[in-house]
């Protein structure tokens, strides 16, 4: 699903975001991206996104190779993926199955369906009272389940969430986890930064990527050691 | 295509957004458009008119050859039968001199009575040849050439002026053309790339998504498409009003032969809208080059 072969991230400023990674994620996979604030950990999501290009080495997503020239593919790549992004990235001024519909309707679903995923989608993140509210009106905590609810609608192969528990308390965040892990499934890997480690140190059946000042370091626990 | 037609709701919603969100520059867009497709519409009105009259006048040309006065009636038939065969003769008849005398007493009208001055007619007969204005040349070389002609007159020199007059409306409208398409073009790009730089965050949104450009430049075509299609229609509803206001006064000049109005109304009014449709599509594309800008921050 995700393979990457001696990549390395150097920003135009001349910052060196990641070194020499290597690694590969396969289909139904956990895995989260752990480490300090700056350490590299939203660069590889980005990376994974096809918002940035390697600068060596080479990244393959979804079998779509991430690199210039291929913005198209990318384009088209990025309609198997369902990002939670951190800042939620949410349209103003529309409600909440709005939001969620716009992920879904370049997608080639007719307009019925495409508003019955959308509630499904709300549904399963609790939310379907506040379909019709409009995001500005939602809370912070439901705002972040609004852009889940709108990267699962997408019924996506790999959902990437940047940081999906800043800037809640330990009860919201524990929460969001869980509602982002059971989305886990056969074919669906699902790839979550974070650098609240006490809220995932119990985990089974997980693969950690420790990133700390570029380089990457890879743990997998449970049956996938 | 899927895509466009199940999300039709959608895109109308959004151009609502995106005309709301600059409202006043829209009307104002709208109007300046309005008005440059009615300076488009009078120019080519102009042309039409005039073209018109150079054909009528085309048709009309003629030279009037004439001849020896020991020529007889026998060799003036035969005269006329010589010219005929010339190639860009369109029609040749022998005037007479009474007959030549009618026509200037018709041209006198109030002043005719000067005629009964004179003792006798002192018009000469001559022979009327309507030509091709394309073979005018032609046509004068040989009919000077014939024996027994002693002297052609040609209305060339009025001709030439008035078809140099349209073929200086001709540029102007060319000019003109230009100039509406590319203000209009700049118009309608210009609040294209507004309204995308207004909505900049949900467009690198979609862009994140993986939505394709046409799905997200369509409702901004829809926009130019709209702006450009309102202004034809008041540029239209202008043009309405003159051309009926100066037919209405044209009544007074019979002797203008204006094309008739339901003809030119309804020629105008489809140029108009049609280029107001194609010039909002194309403003509208080329405004949408600032989505593909906003993807290399992506």
């Amino acid at each position: 699903m995700i393979e990457a072969v001696n990549l390395s991230l150097s920003y135009r400023d001349g910052t060196l975001a990641l070194k020499d990674v290597n690694l590969k994620v396969n289909s139904g996979e956990l895995v989260y991206i752990v480490g300090p604030s700056g350490s590299g950990k939203t660069s590889l999501l980005k990376l994974f996104m096809g918002i940035e290009y390697p600068t060596f080495g080479s990244l393959s997503v979804l079998n779509q190779p991430i690199k210039k020239g291929e913005s198209g593919k990318i384009r088209r790549m990025r309609r198997e993926i369902g990002p939670v992004f951190q800042e939620f990235k949410l349209i103003e001024g529309r409600t909440a199955l709005e939001n969620v519909m716009m992920g879904i309707r370049f997608l080639g679903i007719p307009s019925k369906q495409m508003k019955e995923d959308a509630s499904n989608a709300l549904e399963r993140v609790g939310l379907a009272h506040k379909a019709l509210s409009k995001v500005e009106n939602l809370s912070f905590g439901q705002c972040q389940r609004v852009a889940i609810a709108r990267a699962i609608a997408r019924k996506p192969s790999l959902i990437l969430a940047d940081e999906p528990t800043g800037n809640l308390d330990h009860e919201n965040a524990l929460n969001i986890l869980e509602l982002l892990t059971s989305f886990k499934e056969k074919d669906t890997a699902v790839i979550i930064t974070t650098h609240a480690t006490h809220l995932i140190q119990n985990e089974r059946d997980v693969t950690f990527i420790h990133v700390e000042e570029g380089n990457i370091s890879i743990e997998r626990r449970g049956e996938l050691k | 295509m899927k895509s466009i037609f199940y999300n039709l709701g959608y895109f109308l919603k959004e151009v609502k957004n995106i005309m709301g969100l600059n409202l006043l520059s829209n009307i104002f867009s709208i109007i300046g458009t309005g008005l440059i497709l009615f300076l488009l519409g009078m120019v080519v009105s102009g042309f039409t008119v005039s073209n018109r009259l150079v054909n009528m006048l085309q048709e009309e040309a003629e030279i009037s050859a004439f001849f020896n006065k020991n020529v007889d009636t026998g060799e003036r038939k035969s005269l006329v039968e010589d010219i005929k065969k010339i190639e860009g003769v369109l029609d040749c008849r022998l005037i007479g001199e009474e007959e030549a005398y009618n026509r200037m007493k018709e041209v006198l009208v109030e002043e005719a009575h000067i005629l009964e001055l004179l003792d006798k007619n002192p018009f000469d007969a001559f022979i009327e040849v309507r030509i091709h204005l394309d073979q005018i040349d032609n046509v004068l070389d040989k009919v000077k050439n014939i024996k027994g002609i002693d002297y052609v007159r040609d209305n060339r020199e009025v001709l030439g002026k008035i078809k140099n007059i349209t073929e200086g409306l001709k540029l102007l409208g060319f000019l003109v053309v230009a100039a509406v398409g590319i203000t209009t073009i700049v118009i309608v790009s210009h609040m294209i790339r507004q309204g995308i730089y207004n909505n900049k965050e949900q467009i690198n949104t979609l862009r994140l998504l993986g939505a394709p450009i046409s799905f997200i430049g369509f409702p901004f075509v829809l926009v130019g498409l709209i702006l450009t299609f309102i202004g034809g229609i008041l540029a239209s509803s202008l043009m309405l009003f003159l051309i009926n206001k100066v037919y209405g006064e044209m009544t007074l000049l019979p002797f203008i032969p204006l094309p008739p109005r339901a003809e030119l109304i309804s020629s105008i009014v489809i140029l108009i809208m049609a280029v107001s449709i194609a010039l909002g599509i194309l403003g509208s594309i080329l405004g949408l080059i600032s989505i593909k800008n906003l993807e290399h921050n992506n």
